[in-house]
């Protein structure tokens, strides 16, 4: 077979796959999300706010609750030294703005 | 036929580096035959062969090409002239892909990838299918019996092999005008009467040769018809007799 | 039609046979670019899958949280507080939460304990996240002992389990009872950490924000809209200190690619000039050209994109479990559920694959008008 049409075989698949990652996403969001929404319901007793990603920094177990006031506040940008700090920024102050 | 009427070629014209490469040349070269354009280095061969390849349009005078270029009807007046040196560069690339043949002193071949594939290398843009075209390459590469090399790559070859792909690729799009210059600069003796041999085969199956050349065995072969003799950019004899 | 569609096949054939031929060169490009495709794709798919995941979660947030400041730190709120703003009209309910901290000396995790009369009913007894269970190996009827605030070890007999599918909430959670919680922190009666109001209407939240720090000029409520942008705004893939690696990896592949594909070496500009000579045009040449970029992008386009979807979401993204992860000791186990976000796609797609194609061929533009005869007389 010529390269052409082998490469063009090939970007063929590719393209496949990339057109079946919405098709996969909505499909297994389905299943998915049935269930999010059964463990959310089970505890809504206890009011939670925020999501368990990290656990090694109040800002980062907490972010919406976070004493954003505080003096010193790390910041990602500070280069922080909490490795979750990297993907979870401190809440920004919206209160100024109302 | 080509009809070149009154060719003039100035590069950086206007400075005072100013030359002359091409000075008033008019000339008819006949089809199904072996024009030779002779002479020393600087004399304006190359120059008038790339005019006539339609690769760089001359400075002032007209080129015609007699029933030759079947490529663009439309062009054509209604004795099948085509005047090249007006036409925009689109045409000239059609033209000179269907029409001409080049054959370089340097061979120009691309390293790295097949001979077979460097003689296919022309008819790529073409649109043609791949199997036609592949098919031209391999029986013309059996012709020149470089066959077995088909799938090398070109460093490997020696400077004969070289050249006779050179060849193989000139004619890949069938052209009727087979322009060379300088052929057998880098071949010894021996290839270059090997070289004439495939002139002569050319030439009997009708196609058109120009050949650029100042190497005696080239210009002294029995089966060249026209001499074209030139000097600083002029034509100084030509004629069938040697 | 027949003969466009062949020529495109010809000169894609020649490209190909021409990136073969620098091999590892091409190879190495390819593969670099695949990887800065791959971590840029992984980011935008798990930060826009965490913030949907986020925003289903929060649905079930209180409407709003109030919090006691002294001296600009977060404090106690005594709950006659709760009293007066359940007083504000509008406001339907307010329930004094008990939440704090526990660090376990044990493994070195840090514990949610939550204090809730309505799970636990039992004195003694806790509910807890899984991953609690997996990492301290207990399951229910287990006794978990705490170390109170008063050195005396608090038993806590197991009386359920999380399930794994709640650990994007609950992973690290002890839930307790109020009396269970007041003796491990040795808490003061009358106190909460923080009260959660619920409103009638959602509308009058703001009023109601302000009538309380009127009344309490010492509180801060945190409205359920801000807890939601917080998220939006907190996984943002632009952000953080993957910004910082991220854009140091892309602006080291900007310079390779850029030195790759516009330093125009002179034996390319000799092949050029090769092609021009035995008939090809220049829309010929830059074609060619436009294929090169092509084959290189569109393929670490694709692939990196794909791979990524694979990392993500079957994967678990374990690239970024481990910056998330960081050093805690506690984390949940949790599947994405998957998003494709077309509009991010696309802007990734034309941040990397058109600059790429047009950097290939912009540099060739000058080689490819030059007069065919250049080739002759080298």
């Amino acid at each position: 077979m010529r390269r052409s049409i082998q490469f063009l075989l090939f970007t063929a698949v590719n393209l496949t796959l990339f057109t079946l990652l919405p098709l996969h996403a909505s499909h297994s969001r389905r299943i998915n999300d049935a269930e999010l929404k059964v463990q959310a319901a089970r505890l809504r007793g206890l009011q939670l706010t925020d999501l368990c990603l990290s656990s090694e920094a109040r800002y980062t177990r907490h972010p919406a609750l976070a004493d954003r006031h505080a003096a010193f506040q790390e910041h990602p940008l500070a280069l922080e030294h909490f490795p979750s700090g990297s993907l979870i920024l401190p809440s920004i102050p919206q209160r100024e703005s109302r | 036929m080509i009809e070149l009427a009154s060719i003039t070629k100035s590069f950086n014209s206007g400075r005072p580096n100013q030359f002359t490469a091409v000075d008033n040349v008019s000339l008819m070269i006949e089809p199904q035959k072996v024009t030779v354009l002779k002479g020393p280095s600087g004399s304006g061969k190359t120059s008038l062969l790339t005019m006539i390849g339609c690769m760089a349009r001359p400075t002032s005078g007209r080129i015609f090409l007699h029933g030759i270029a079947s490529a663009l009807p439309s062009q054509q007046d209604q004795a099948g002239s085509l005047e090249i040196t007006s036409l925009p560069e689109r045409f000239l690339n059609d033209i000179r892909r269907v029409t001409f043949g080049f054959i370089f002193q340097q061979f120009n071949l691309i390293k790295g990838i097949s001979v077979l594939e460097n003689v296919m290398l022309p008819a790529y843009p073409t649109g043609e299918s791949r199997a036609d075209f592949r098919g031209r390459a391999e029986e013309l590469l059996e012709m020149f019996s470089i066959g077995r090399h088909a799938g090398q790559r070109v460093e490997l070859l020696s400077g004969g092999e070289l050249q006779r792909v050179a060849i193989a690729r000139a004619l890949i799009n069938n052209p009727s005008i087979i322009i060379a210059d300088e052929p057998t600069a880098h071949l010894d003796s021996k290839l270059s009467y090997e070289f004439m041999e495939i002139v002569g085969k050319l030439k009997e199956a009708g196609k058109t040769i120009i050949i650029a050349s100042h190497d005696p065995i080239v210009y002294d072969a029995p089966l060249v018809d026209v001499l074209v003799d030139m000097r600083d950019g002029a034509i100084v004899s030509s004629g069938r007799d040697r | 039609m027949k003969t466009t569609l062949e020529r495109h096949l010809n000169i894609l054939d020649f490209t190909l046979a021409s990136l073969l031929r620098r091999k590892g060169k091409n190879l190495s490009l390819l593969t670099i670019y695949l990887l800065v495709i791959f971590m840029l794709a992984s980011l935008v798919f798990f930060v826009t899958a965490l913030k949907r995941e986020a925003a289903i979660i929060l649905e079930d947030a209180p409407d709003m949280v109030v919090q006691r400041l002294v001296a600009g730190r977060q404090d106690l709120v005594p709950t006659k507080y709760a009293e007066a703003i359940a007083s504000i009209r509008g406001v339907s309910k307010v329930r004094p939460r008990l939440w704090g901290y526990y660090y376990d000396g044990l493994n070195g995790a840090n514990y949610t304990i939550v204090a809730d009369d309505d799970s636990v009913t039992e004195p003694e007894s806790a509910m807890i996240g899984s991953a609690i269970a997996r990492s301290r190996k207990v399951t229910v009827g287990d006794l978990l002992p705490l170390i109170s605030y008063e050195k005396v070890p608090l038993m806590l007999q197991i009386s359920s389990i999380l399930p794994a599918g709640s650990d994007l909430m609950a992973a690290d959670l002890i839930v307790i009872s109020s009396e269970d919680f007041q003796t491990l922190f040795n808490f003061p009666a009358g106190q909460a950490t923080d009260l959660a109001v619920t409103v009638r209407n959602p509308k009058e939240l703001t009023t109601i924000a302000s009538k309380i720090a009127q009344l309490f000029p010492d509180s801060r409520p945190i409205l359920k809209s801000e807890i939601l942008r917080t998220y939006q705004a907190v996984f943002d893939w632009r952000g953080g200190m993957t910004v910082i690696l991220l854009s140091s990896a892309l602006i080291s592949f900007i310079i390779f690619a850029w030195d790759k594909a516009t330093g125009l070496s002179a034996e390319e500009r000799k092949e050029i000039g090769i092609l021009k000579s035995i008939g090809w045009s220049t829309p010929d040449v830059l074609l060619l050209k436009f294929w090169e970029g092509v084959v290189i992008s569109l393929t670490a386009f694709l692939l990196g994109v794909v791979l990524a979807y694979g990392h993500v979401f079957f994967l678990s993204a374990p690239l970024f479990a481990q910056a998330l992860k960081g050093w805690s000791v506690i984390y949940p186990s949790f599947r994405l559920s998957p998003v494709v976000d077309g509009y991010q796609l696309a802007v990734l797609f034309f941040l990397t694959v058109v600059p790429y194609t047009t950097a290939t061929i912009i540099p060739c533009w000058r080689a490819a008008t030059a007069d065919p005869d250049t080739a002759m007389r080298s």
